[in-house]
């Protein structure tokens, strides 16, 4: 059969060809092979911003001014201009052309930032059904503050958070959430993670996992916080059965609620004690106590085993903390648990760490997994898709590759597990991506495995700055004739003149457009190099 | 099934000093019968009753009771510190709950009133025997002797039906 890999041919293919059932998406992306970002304007004059991303449904540049006081947003628009002679594809961009405002409008900025806080600029979720974006400013954080009110010893402190909810369309402003005295890990989303229309917000310092709901209205509400309790309400009514319990003697019995404020005020706050396990503690101990008390029948065998295998470790895992969160679905949470030092360390891999899956409506511990656990990493390499499942509203964002829908990332990470042979060290080294961070891949077709082939270290379609080197990258497909389609070259045409310094790259990739943002940086605070690569 | 990689425990719990204020003949002599308790509990255990030492501190234990078939408590798992004296057993263990429980006998610190455990205690008594004891608070609560929540006691005495409900509420809560 004739089969081209040129763009006309495809399109008549196209016209005369049904595609096996459930792969047209699959074919229609094979055109993105004959569309490529292969033109660079290098060093394009354009404002000074943080560039942070592409919105995952490419209608907005998201980026903070300099001081991390105010957001500016773009809309990506194509770039058009008029040729007077006859073969204008021969001619070079008319200069008016080569500039930032020829492919990106400005929307408006906004001061997000007030007083003593600044916008955090390595955070930002996307809302895509209702175009609202969700951005944090905080004050600075205190790395070695004082552990005070049951706070969490070795975790910095920062004195005030906000989580702002804006409409995206106009920057209007429509709820803020504030977090004080707390500390939430906001470093590529690490400690927010939204799904859907929920947001699952990971306080380190005060040990709870907020849940909110995100409502068409524009407002943040707290739907339940885990941690302390398990249930919505579990606190309020510890504290209204609390008063009955200390009804004073003279009355009969705890039959008129009227009477229970009035006399519950003598009490002492039950709460206040912190010697009794946290709810979330209860239910991990219990689930792992159970687990080993099913294992075996006989009575003293299984005290035995207990001994060994809960007692000994009991403080262990007391002393555990929550350091992650993922939603697998609305109700279920995919909970990282640590050692505070492991926390506070860069260096994460030496300490040990658990995994559980906790159904958070029906508040059960429903597995439990160490981070050297074969069996949570073959679920892992299998089914990787459904660990991702929050971000992946629109079709494209299915097509992000993983190890469990193309078969070239399942084929480098069986070559990586071959290399480690099996270790649990590379175990280890796999998990600790779980639980995901939240929308930090890019849908870009670019970065689709079945496509191109390109250098992982260099560039990825995770969110990441890298180091920059002054060759080009390349990206070669995949399939027949194996070629060179193009390069993505951040930094300065010629290359730099200071091999020595140290440069950090960062690619944003427009997720469905022929269009890359590649922004150079030196780390000294001289203005980036901002290259737009696109197809002409 | 799961085991701790991470070394370095020992020495963590705060009961650890008691046991070295006083001569290392009585710790010996207590820590021989912490042992000898411990080999007893292991043969013989008492029914949904289980207690080792935490880590390898021998002076404190963790035990843990399994809410008993046909209470209220039914479904919850208890967890309780076991903190023994130097010079054990001529004292007392101090016994604390950490799981949340409705029950007229344990506090809202954790902290229950067993006679066994205070006026009560003759060396002759174990671990085991206390577990023993405790586990049946679970199926006869005592609201008559001066109940630690005297709230809970008239509601046991006087609608039981009601109080159970409220048991079992407080067990799928907090004892799960």
């Amino acid at each position: 059969m004739f089969r081209s890999n040129n763009i006309v041919a495809r399109v008549f293919q196209r016209q005369i060809y049904t595609p096996a059932p459930g792969t047209s998406v699959h074919c229609a992306r094979r055109f993105y092979e004959n569309l490529v970002p292969s033109c660079t304007i290098y060093d394009v004059e354009c404002p000074d911003h943080l560039f942070r991303k592409f919105t995952d449904d490419g209608q907005y540049l998201i980026s903070f001014s300099r001081n991390h006081q105010d957001l500016i947003v773009y809309r990506p628009t194509w770039l058009s201009f008029s040729c007077k002679e006859e073969d204008c594809d021969a001619h070079d961009l008319p200069p008016k052309s080569k500039r930032f405002e020829s492919f990106f409008t400005q929307l408006y900025c906004v001061s997000l930032a007030s007083c003593n806080e600044q916008i955090c600029k390595d955070f930002f979720l996307y809302m895509e059904s209702n175009q609202y974006g969700i951005f944090a400013t905080s004050t600075a954080p205190v790395p070695e503050a004082p552990a005070t009110g049951g706070a969490i010893q070795g975790v910095p402190f920062i004195e005030k958070m906000t989580f702002h909810l804006l409409r995206l369309g106009d920057g209007v402003i429509l709820d803020e959430k504030v977090f004080n005295n707390d500390f939430v890990n906001l470093t590529h989303n690490v400690g927010v993670f939204l799904y859907d229309d929920l947001l699952a917000i990971v306080s380190l310092r005060n040990q709870a996992i907020h849940i909110l709901q995100i409502r068409d209205s524009g407002n943040l509400v707290d739907v339940r916080a885990i941690g302390a309790f398990c249930h919505e309400d579990d606190e309020l009514f510890l504290n209204s059965n609390a008063q009955c319990m200390a009804l004073p003697d003279k009355s009969k019995l705890p039959q008129l609620p009227e009477n229970h404020a009035q006399n519950g005020l003598h009490h002492s706050q039950p709460c206040l004690e912190d010697s009794f396990l946290s709810g979330i503690k209860q239910r991990l101990l219990s689930f792992i106590f159970r687990g080993i008390w099913n294992e075996e029948k006989d009575q003293s065998l299984r005290v035995q085993g207990l001994k060994k295998k809960f007692y000994f470790h009991f403080q262990d895992y007391v002393d555990l903390i929550i350091w992650k969160v993922q939603f697998l679905d609305r109700h279920h949470l995919l909970i990282k648990f640590g050692s505070v030092e492991g926390v506070v360390s860069r260096n994460a891999d030496h300490h040990p760490a658990f995994f559980a899956v906790y159904n958070m409506e029906t508040t059960e511990i429903v597995a439990f997994y160490q981070n050297s656990a074969e069996d949570l990493y073959l679920l892992f390499e299998q089914f990787s898709d459904h660990f991702h499942g929050a971000s992946r509203n629109s079709l494209y964002m299915n097509f992000i590759s993983s190890p469990s829908n193309n078969i070239h990332a399942l084929e480098q990470l069986r070559c990586i597990k071959n290399k480690a042979n099996g270790s649990s060290q590379f175990v280890k080294k796999m998990l600790s991506s779980l639980p995901f961070s939240c929308q930090t891949q890019s849908p870009s077709p670019y970065f689709d495995l079945s496509l191109y082939r390109f250098d992982e270290k260099l560039i990825s379609a995770t969110d990441r700055h890298r180091q920059s080197t002054d060759h080009p990258i390349k990206f070669i497909l995949r399939r027949q004739p194996y070629s060179l389609k193009f390069k993505i070259k951040s930094g300065p045409e010629g290359g730099s003149t200071d091999g020595r310094t140290k440069k950090i790259a960062l690619f944003l990739f427009h997720p469905f457009l022929p269009l890359a943002l590649s922004i150079q940086q030196t780390l000294f605070l001289q203005p980036s190099v901002v290259n737009i690569h696109f197809r002409r | 099934m799961m085991m701790m990689s991470g070394g370095g425990r020992g020495g963590r719990s705060s009961s650890a000093s008691t046991a070295t204020k006083t001569s290392s003949w009585a710790v010996s002599a207590s820590g021989k019968r912490i042992q000898r308790e411990m080999a007893e509990l292991n043969m013989d255990p008492p029914p949904d009753c289980s207690a080792g030492p935490k880590g390898d501190n021998l002076y404190h234990w963790v035990a843990t009771i399994v809410g008993p078939q046909g209470t209220p408590y039914e479904g919850g798992i208890y967890f309780l510190d076991i903190t023994f004296p130097s010079d054990y057993p001529f004292n007392p263990p101090k016994v604390v709950f950490k799981t949340r429980m409705y029950h007229c006998n344990v506090d809202t610190a954790g902290n229950l009133s067993l006679d066994i455990l205070k006026d009560s205690w003759s060396p002759a008594l174990t671990v085991t025997k206390v577990l023993l004891a405790i586990r049946s608070f679970f199926t006869n609560p005592d609201p008559s002797d001066n109940p630690l929540i005297p709230g809970i006691a008239r509601l046991y005495l006087a609608d039981r039906a009601k109080h159970d409900e409220l048991a079992a509420e407080w067990t799928r809560r907090f004892a799960k």
